[in-house]
């Protein structure tokens, strides 16, 4: 059968009555074991004095026989309720005297090593019928002969104390046990009450009300740690639920915008009775658009895949001028037709560690969008730089009309176009800084945006040197864009140091 | 029946058939007649089970499968037929189109791996160039009516007089001349002339300028233009009709 685990209030008591029962019957021996030491102590002093007392009542007769005052008993002698068994030996070991007590038992046997010595020695022996007997022996010098005198004192009444002690003990243990075991779980449970009252307000939260936070009682404790941990958490989880609604309703909108076009196109279509020509007009015109949806649908597959991880970075050895020169030789017939020129200057020597199909799409969606925003007959500037220590620059400087300050943090987001009114053939969708943004941020690096006098913006794309030098392939997450580029930039180098395979 | 036709400068005699597994029905219509119209002879099934029974039942020159099919995948199936010794070509269509996905594809066996949704004229692109595949073709000339491009002294002329092309331009012209009377779509020059992968860069205007230039030298000024817009297609070059 298998036990069901117990909640955590019931281990924590479990735990506690173990701990606190191990502690009692460690505390409870070693105080017997004192008492019964201090017992055999006044035992041995007592044995000593007893041992004095008998040493003075010995005597011998002329013939050399040993004699007893048999008055021992009267003696003011505080005889007090143990008796003492008494043994007298010759050097040799001859049996001189033995009292009543004693009877026929022998009291500590034949000599041992130390009893010759003058001093006293003592040692806990059982006699023939198994009485415990703490003996204290001494040889004295009796009317010029050498006497080995043993007392023996029962130890009966010391073990009796001990076991009375003990049973005591044993019998008290219980009844502690049971009222700390009572006492500590309701201890416990009013300690993790919280948590219950916690898991309850969770419950209660779910996609609709990420609004809702726990009610923290003591902030700075255990609990109030948790609680303010948890609190964070739904705040992040409400920001980018956020974000995933509004990017919901944005990409629905675009997806909407080409759909409706090839609906009302197709219908308008069918209603004309025309001519060959007019249906490979309205044909013509679906496919337009559904070649639209297909980028659209391609686009946000990406940002997908980005938000969620899954974009690999292959990370090579990319030098960047060439690279740059690449991108401005594609983008450059754009600019031709604008008559814009478009320069590239740095130094060839500068490369980084990163993916170059992704920094190839980064600077081609920054140079696009130069070029879309710039005046016809302006100057676009690319340049690469080194900055600081451990980054590069790259800088993409147009003579457009500059973006006003409202629209410059939003320009990285999502769907974002300045003019709503723009016709999509020229504005795109919204998605190349977004784009453009998430790819710093995969190399660790990022984007800012820099209007200084309010005509003509400069992008900065920062891509970190050293760092990226850390693994062959890494991934990177799309972060949300209303939080810090710093932020991100951790994000994306944590990912990079622990290469997913 | 017997039928000859001219496939970008290969003769083929003998009608091919391609065997299409793709359980979209209108999806399927359409690639069936599309084909038809290049006069291939086209066999539907609309599931795995079926397009296997057919495949190892009849001869096929080349088979198109969808991947996500009810019942057997087109990678299933694929690899049933492989294992079966079934060595034609065989061109996967699907609609994801990430790493992993495409190396299954390869790995079971594909020749060749398109992603939905796709251009018509890249699939028929495609199934040219897998059919072609290992006739070796060297051609030292390419010529449409009056235009010809001298791939040996890298020149173009259209009838006497010699057209300036850049780089760029020649590769693109090429790349027209190859795919004659076909379309070739924005994704197909894209991948084969600028080499870019990805659909969503700002590649199309790119192309649109380059093709326009390129336009102006080869038809400029004359009443048979070769180089036509598909709209909503993409473009092709062919035999002039005045206009």
């Amino acid at each position: 059968m298998k036990l069901r685990p117990l909640n955590v209030r019931a281990r924590l008591t479990l735990w506690y009555l173990a701990v606190l029962a191990a502690a009692l019957l460690i505390y409870g021996a070693s105080t017997s074991l004192f008492l019964v030491f201090q017992l055999r102590n006044q035992l041995d002093h007592r044995a000593i004095e007893d041992l004095e007392t008998i040493k003075g009542l010995l005597s011998f007769t002329s013939d050399g026989k040993l004699l007893f005052h048999s008055n021992y008993q009267d003696q003011s002698y505080p005889t007090k309720m143990l008796d003492p068994l008494i043994e007298v030996l010759a050097p040799d070991g001859t049996l001189l005297y033995r009292n009543e007590l004693l009877g026929t038992r022998s009291l500590g046997g034949s000599l041992q090593p130390g009893d010759t010595s003058g001093s006293y020695t003592m040692r806990s022996i059982r006699l023939s019928d198994g009485m415990l007997v703490r003996l204290v022996s001494r040889q004295y010098i009796l009317e010029g002969r050498p006497r080995l005198i043993r007392l023996g004192l029962s130890e009966e009444s010391l073990w009796q104390r001990f076991r009375e002690v003990i049973v005591g003990l044993l019998l008290g243990l219980p009844i502690v046990l049971v009222f700390a075991g009572v006492g500590g779980y309701f201890l416990a449970r009013h300690a993790l009450s919280p948590i219950g009252r916690m898991a309850r307000r969770v419950h209660e939260i779910n996609a609709e009300r990420l609004n809702a936070r726990l009610d923290i009682e003591h902030p700075h404790d255990e609990l109030g740690f948790l609680g303010s941990a948890f609190n964070e958490t739904l705040a992040r989880l409400e920001r980018s639920f956020e974000q995933l609604r509004r990017f919901t309703a944005d990409a629905s909108h675009e997806l909407r915008t080409p759909l409706t076009a090839i609906r009302s196109v197709g219908e308008v279509g069918l209603q004309k009775s025309g001519a060959a020509e007019d249906y490979r007009e309205v044909i013509a015109s679906m496919l337009e658009e559904s070649a639209r949806l297909t980028r659209l649908v391609d686009s946000l597959l990406t940002i997908a895949r980005a938000d969620s991880g899954q974009i690999q970075l292959e990370k090579t050895t990319v030098p960047l001028v060439p690279l740059v020169r690449d991108v401005t030789s594609l983008l450059d017939v754009l600019a031709e037709e604008k008559g814009q020129k478009v320069s590239v200057a740095g130094d060839d020597t500068i490369q980084v560690q990163g993916d170059g199909a992704i920094l190839r799409q980064v600077l081609t969606n920054l140079l696009d969008n130069a070029i879309k925003y710039s005046y016809s007959g302006s100057h676009i500037s690319l340049r690469v730089s080194r900055f600081g220590d451990e980054a590069v620059a790259i800088e993409v400087e147009d003579d457009g009309p500059g973006i006003p300050p409202e629209h410059r943090d939003k320009v990285f987001d999502r769907f974002y176009r300045i003019d709503k009114g723009r016709s999509r053939d020229t504005g795109g969708a919204g998605l190349g800084l977004a784009i453009a943004k998430w790819g710093a941020e995969a190399h660790g690096g990022h984007l800012r945006l820099f209007c200084p006098n309010g005509t003509g913006c400069t992008f900065r794309l920062i891509l970190p040197q050293s760092r990226a030098t850390d693994g062959q392939h890494s991934s990177a997450t799309m972060t949300p864009p209303s939080e810090s580029a710093q932020q991100h930039t951790s994000v994306a180098t944590l990912k990079a140091s622990s290469p997913i395979n | 029946m017997e039928l000859t036709k001219t496939v970008s400068g290969v003769t083929l005699r003998s009608q091919l058939r391609i065997l299409l597994v793709e359980d979209e029905r209108k999806v399927a219509k359409a690639l069936q007649d599309g084909l038809e119209a290049e006069s291939y002879s086209i066999a539907v099934a609309h599931t795995g089970e079926e397009g296997f029974l057919r495949v190892t039942s009849e001869p096929f020159d080349l088979a198109v499968l969808d991947v996500m099919l009810p019942g057997r995948s087109g990678i299933e199936m694929l690899s049933a037929m492989r294992s079966q010794g079934i060595k034609i070509p065989v061109l996967l269509l699907t609609a994801k189109d990430t790493l992993a996905d495409r190396v299954l594809g390869l790995d079971a066996g594909a020749d060749d791996y398109l992603v939905k949704p796709f251009a018509f004229p890249e699939l028929s692109a495609r199934i040219r160039a897998l059919l072609r595949r290992g006739r070796s073709e060297s051609i030292s000339a390419l010529q449409v009516d009056d235009l010809r491009m001298d791939l040996v002294g890298h020149t173009v002329t259209r009838g006497a007089r010699r057209l300036e092309l850049t780089a760029k331009e020649f590769e693109l012209l090429e790349y027209l001349l190859r795919h004659q009377g076909h379309v070739v779509s924005r994704e197909m020059l894209a991948r084969d002339v600028w080499k870019v992968a990805g659909r969503y860069s700002p590649l199309d205007n790119v192309i649109d300028v380059h093709m326009g230039r390129l336009r102006r030298k080869v038809d400029n000024g004359l009443s048979r233009k070769l180089i036509q817009t598909v709209r909503g297609v993409g473009f092709v070059i062919k035999s002039g009709t005045s206009q």
